[in-house]
């Protein structure tokens, strides 16, 4: 397969974690959105702290709302 | 592949994109992701990622009628609702882990000078051979409960199980290699993997001595905090843990689909 695109992915800085499982992302462009970790992300027990740099993918149906998909090593 | 419609509000597709991956799909962009892990202890994990409940439940209905069982997910308690979205699609919780946050300072943990009977070797410097023979010694003592120790995810050759020794503190008792304590990258936050003991050794404070030593590095380093996952039954680990300061920060929930009927 397949005939499906990526979707918007940019990156972002974390500046709060939120007590829902949720995290408050700055995007580059100043931007901020709230996003959950990916399962993939969750499933290795990697740790999501405030100052992280990550990739987000923002939802298509909510530009306020994202998934973090990747930590970067700082 | 399927094809429904969705609250008539749109249309997925759901396709199997490789052996362990599968996207779903709407207006030619993926809008649902399911992913199956192997970890290194055999059992297979799940993870699925949505923007709306009615396409995890698809997604979930192809993906579990093409895996087999058992199947395990790991989700943060305080998402109810990705919880919520596993309980529909028939896993029930197996067992729950709490996050600490441990201090380093010695001042909050209380942790003095080791036993005179326990000799700490630093990360790096136990005997390899020693260390991979403790670590198996372990194991088969801890046996068939070793899935509920903390988790263990990066991939490995099989039959090994110390992938890097140097990320190894040892404690010696009585000239033998009694505990060992795995800790993992040592950045802002940096997580103990592993502490455990051999049964002859345990209840002398060798956990103790090994957490000594290794907090008292962080905080020499001026790092104030690690954390540790402890699984909720294991009575000795979060005694250890709330003894010396930690405080829980957050829970995790294994789930498990077993395929068992129950009444």
């Amino acid at each position: 397969m397949t005939k499906s695109s990526k979707g918007i992915e940019v990156q972002g800085t974390v500046v709060e974690c939120l007590r829902n499982a949720t995290f408050k992302v700055e995007l580059e462009n100043g931007h901020h959105l709230l996003a959950h970790i990916s399962g993939k992300i969750r499933k290795n027990y990697i740790k999501i702290l405030p100052y992280d740099r990550v990739l987000v993918e923002v939802s298509p149906y909510d530009l306020n709302r994202g998934r973090i998909l990747f930590r970067y090593r700082s | 592949m399927e094809s429904t419609s969705a609250l008539g509000v749109r249309a997925e597709e759901i396709t199997r994109v490789s052996e362990r991956h599968w996207h779903a799909l709407a207006d030619d962009r993926v809008v649902g992701r399911a992913e199956a892990t192997r970890r290194p202890d055999g059992r297979t994990f799940l993870s699925i990622d949505v923007w709306h409940d009615v396409v995890f439940d698809q997604l979930a209905r192809v993906v579990l009628a093409e895996l087999p069982r058992p199947l395990h997910t790991i989700v943060d308690e305080a998402d109810a609702g990705l919880t919520a979205q596993w309980r529909r699609a028939g896993f029930t919780v197996r067992r729950r882990e709490w996050e600490y946050l441990v201090p380093t300072d010695p001042a909050l943990t209380g942790l003095g000078a080791s036993l005179p009977e326990v000799t700490i070797l630093p990360a790096g410097q136990a005997d390899e051979q020693l260390l991979r023979a403790l670590d198996r010694s372990i194991r088969d003592e801890v046996g068939t409960g070793w899935p509920d120790m903390p988790a263990e995810v990066l991939p490995r050759p099989a039959g090994v199980t110390v992938l890097d020794p140097a990320k190894y503190t040892v404690a010696m008792r009585s000239g033998q290699y009694a505990g060992l304590c795995r800790l993992g990258p040592v950045s802002r936050q940096p997580r103990i993997g592993l502490l455990a003991v051999r049964r002859e050794h345990q209840r002398r404070g060798v956990a103790r001595a090994l957490l000594a030593h290794v907090l008292d590095l962080l905080h020499r380093k001026g790092i104030g905090a690690a954390w540790a996952d402890v699984t909720e039954s294991a009575a000795a680990a979060t005694a250890l843990f709330e003894g010396i300061g930690a405080r829980r920060s957050s829970s995790t929930l294994e789930l498990l689909l077993d395929g068992q009927v129950r009444p």
